[in-house]
């Protein structure tokens, strides 16, 4: 049965080029495997088939599939959206001259994807995400015309690389532990990890022990991967720059589904990590979702807040994964995939009108920058309510689905810290900070998009209508996903929603009842306020003070200086200890070789003297000799008899001249 | 009885005009003679030994051989001369130097 899906894949991405339909058909039909499976799976027992792949030595590798809870939630999560992604692209790529590679590429996405979630081994998992990594570079510099798509693509590529040397490593630690690189044996309810024991500082495998620094490690580097693919400071920089793909790709692979996988990743290796190393992840996962936020307030490409408000929420999941929330961080995953995803598709609608707007008027101005947006909202009212609530589940504001697992990660995480001393409660503090700066941030771009007057009519004189059915309904299908019923018939306790139940909850925690109606209360409440603040700044009068000349706003618009920092210090470092190599390379080796070259050349002129001056010498003097006896003998030859003649006569009277005066010759 | 030493003084002298009239005319027909003159006083030498052989007369029976022999070359020698002539119009052989190359 789950091969059937991953053939599915397979045969839908070869043939995926005959048209949008086809690609339609078959993640269709993946949907519908994905669902009877995880009918099938949910809360039952895991199925697990394996064959064997091949064998080195004496060692077998088994690969399989492993389908679980987890498993089968992300593949539903996975053709879910996939498939709406597809649908919205058929309008909203229409016209494209490349559609056909778009489906192809999109084909290879899923396919990998699928294929992620599904294996059972970690050598085929990282597979998988090396061609997701693959296919998300393919899809970002699909409009490869555009120098900055080419740019943002190599870039999204080579943090990936980062990741996925992280990756290896750990591959690699296991495997020389543990000697087999299955799921199920390393990370199961009995399995390897949790039966290796530290002690005496030493870490103590079934197979072998080795220092403890290596669980760490191990673990470290693993999270190195998730970061590199969930775009995690400080390997978040490559995230907003995607946004030069195409917009449904951006909410397909960028925002609900690929950034997600690094997020999936560390809850299959989950019981690898030790203390030390889940404190790591939750203060990056904070760090990353503070700054992201801080910076998203000051963005004013549309997909460039979104791209920000992505990395901020995979911050949060990752924060949820540090506390040992694992079963709030996927299900943050799940419900942002959805609401993430819709929120992309309406900017997308946006985009694209703005954009045939252009077309139209013929003037020039970015169809992506939301000051030259306003007023939309009686253009295009389906595009902005779905957005709405997509912004009011980002918010988590109460009864939609983001207000469940948003205050589940907030409220565990202050549990977590109450257990905790000393700065860890600074974790849970910034992510507070980080949701009102989400509900201040999102609720900037509704209001700037949708309320207002439209700010371009003066120059286009156009207007912009509703986007194409197609669009339409996926984005309303999208905004019933965001919406508490879903996932808890109970609005307002996170802990009814199912798919928690789904994951083993964490024990250790004691369940603080304060948190459960502060938090909550606190974060909505200033939440709205910011709101309002937003409303009165943005849409009411138009008139928001002026920070622009600020420093935190320039640091937050520059990005936190993070690419700059990257561009000066790394790039231009590389670049520079690059030249140095050069330089040695130029320098000393080059130097040796010509040396040595030099050497054999004068070796060589030294043979060629020898050579020129006493073998060609001697021949030549031969040579010489003869020529010089010829020219000698020469002038006897004169032709003339008579001169013949007088020659023979004198030598015949030298001879007997000789004959005369000796005695015997 | 003349004694042997005239013939031979006489056969040197012929020998020596036969050699200067080789070495130094400008005709061929005249350095023809010059051989002449020493195959002549060649065989003088032959005819004037010839007397000490008086069973068999080699030395006559070879001059005579000599002299046929002698006029064989004449012969062939002025057939030559002809040819050059001919082909240079011109028997000097001073000028005539193609056997140099």
């Amino acid at each position: 049965m789950p091969l059937l899906t991953f053939f599915g894949s397979l045969i839908f991405r070869g043939n995926v080029i005959r048209g949008g339909a086809f690609a339609i058909c078959n993640i269709s039909l993946s949907l519908i495997l994905s669902f009877i499976l995880f009918m099938q799976v949910w809360n039952g027992p895991a199925i697990h088939e394996q064959f064997s792949w091949f064998t080195i030595g004496s060692w077998e590798l088994q690969v399989g599939v492993l389908l679980n809870n987890l498993s089968v939630l992300m593949l539903l999560l996975v053709s879910g959206i996939a498939l709406l992604v597809n649908i919205y692209s058929t309008k909203y790529m229409q016209g494209d001259p490349y559609i056909r590679r778009y489906w192809a590429y999109l084909g290879l996405f899923c396919f990998s994807m699928l294929g992620l979630v599904i294996v059972d081994n970690l050598l085929l998992i990282y597979m998988f995400w090396e061609l997701v990594g693959f296919s998300s570079y393919l899809l970002i510099g699909f409009w490869f015309t555009r120098s900055t798509a080419v740019r943002a693509n190599k870039k999204a590529f080579i943090m990936n690389r980062l990741g996925d040397l992280g990756f290896l490593i750990g591959i690699m630690i296991l495997f020389s532990q543990f000697q087999t690189l299955d799921v199920t044996r390393l990370f199961g309810a009995d399995g390897l990890v949790k039966a290796a024991v530290v002690s005496g500082g030493s870490w103590i495998g079934s197979a072998g022990s080795m220092p403890a620094e290596w669980l760490t490690t191990a673990g470290i580097v693993f999270f190195l991967a998730a970061v590199a693919k969930s775009a995690q400071f400080p390997l978040h920089t490559w995230l907003p720059d995607a946004m030069e793909g195409p917009t449904s790709v951006s909410s397909l692979i960028h925002a609900a589904t690929m950034v997600a996988a690094g997020v999936f990743l560390i809850a299959r290796v989950y019981p690898l990590f030790d203390d030390t190393v889940l404190l790591v992840i939750a203060s990056i996962g904070a760090f990353t979702a503070f700054m992201a936020a801080t910076i998203a307030l000051t963005q004013n490409d549309i997909k460039r807040i979104l791209a920000y408000s992505t990395i901020s929420q995979l911050g949060f999941m990752m924060l949820a994964m540090g506390v040992g929330a694992s079963g709030s961080a996927l299900f943050h995953l799940v419900t942002h995939a959805f609401f993430k995803c819709l929120l992309f598709l309406a900017a997308g609608a946006i985009i694209h009108e703005m954009a045939h707007l252009k077309e139209k008027s013929g003037k020039d101005f970015d169809p992506q920058d939301i000051r030259n947006m306003g007023g939309l909202r009686k253009h295009m009212p389906v595009t902005f309510i779905t957005m709405a609530i997509g912004s009011l589940a980002l918010v988590a504001l109460p009864l939609t689905s983001g207000y469940l697992s948003k205050d589940a990660i907030l409220i565990q995480s202050f549990e977590w810290a109450e257990g905790s001393a000393g700065w860890h409660r600074l974790i849970p503090v910034s992510a507070m900070i980080t949701s009102w700066l989400t509900a201040f941030y999102i609720s900037r771009l509704i209001f700037k998009v949708f309320f207002g007057e439209f700010r371009l009519s003066a120059l286009t004189g156009g207007h912009v209508h509703e986007a194409h059915a197609a669009m339409r309904y996926v984005l309303v299908i999208l905004s019933v996903f965001c919406l508490f019923p879903v996932f808890s018939f109970h609005p307002l306790l996170f802990e009814d929603a199912w798919i928690l139940q789904g994951f083993p909850q964490i024990d250790s925690m004691t369940r603080v009842n304060a948190f459960h109606t502060v938090v909550p209360a606190a974060v909505n409440l200033i939440s709205i306020a910011l709101i309002c603040l937003c409303y009165r700044w943005y849409a009411a009068t138009a008139k928001a003070p002026d920070y622009s000349r600020s420093v935190l706003f320039k640091f937050s618009q520059d990005q936190w200086h993070i690419d700059r920092f990257y561009s000066s210090v790394l790039v231009s470092g590389t670049t520079r200890f690059a030249g140095l190599l050069y330089w040695i390379d130029r320098h000393i080796v080059d130097g040796l070789v010509n040396t040595a070259g030099a050497l054999g050349r004068r070796l060589a002129a030294g043979s060629r003297w020898i050579d020129r001056y006493v073998v060609d010498g001697l021949v030549n003097f031969s040579g010489y000799l003869a020529g010089v006896v010829g020219n000698f003998v020469r002038h006897f030859q004169t032709g003339r008899l008579q001169h013949y003649l007088v020659t023979m006569l004198i030598i015949i009277l030298t001879l007997f001249i000789f004959k005369y005066y000796t005695a015997a010759i | 009885m003349i004694p042997l030493s005239h013939f031979m003084l006489i056969s040197g002298l012929l020998f020596c005009i036969g050699l200067y009239a080789v070495l130094s005319k400008r005709n061929a027909i005249m350095i023809l003679i010059g051989i002449e003159f020493m195959l002549n006083a060649a065989i003088l030498n032959l005819v004037a030994f010839g007397k000490y052989d008086k069973q068999v007369m080699g030395g006559q029976m070879f001059a005579l051989f000599a002299i046929v022999l002698a006029a064989a070359t004449v012969a062939v020698s002025l057939a030559i001369i002809l040819n050059v002539y001919t082909y240079h119009k011109n028997i000097d052989p001073t000028t005539i130097d193609q056997l140099r190359d």
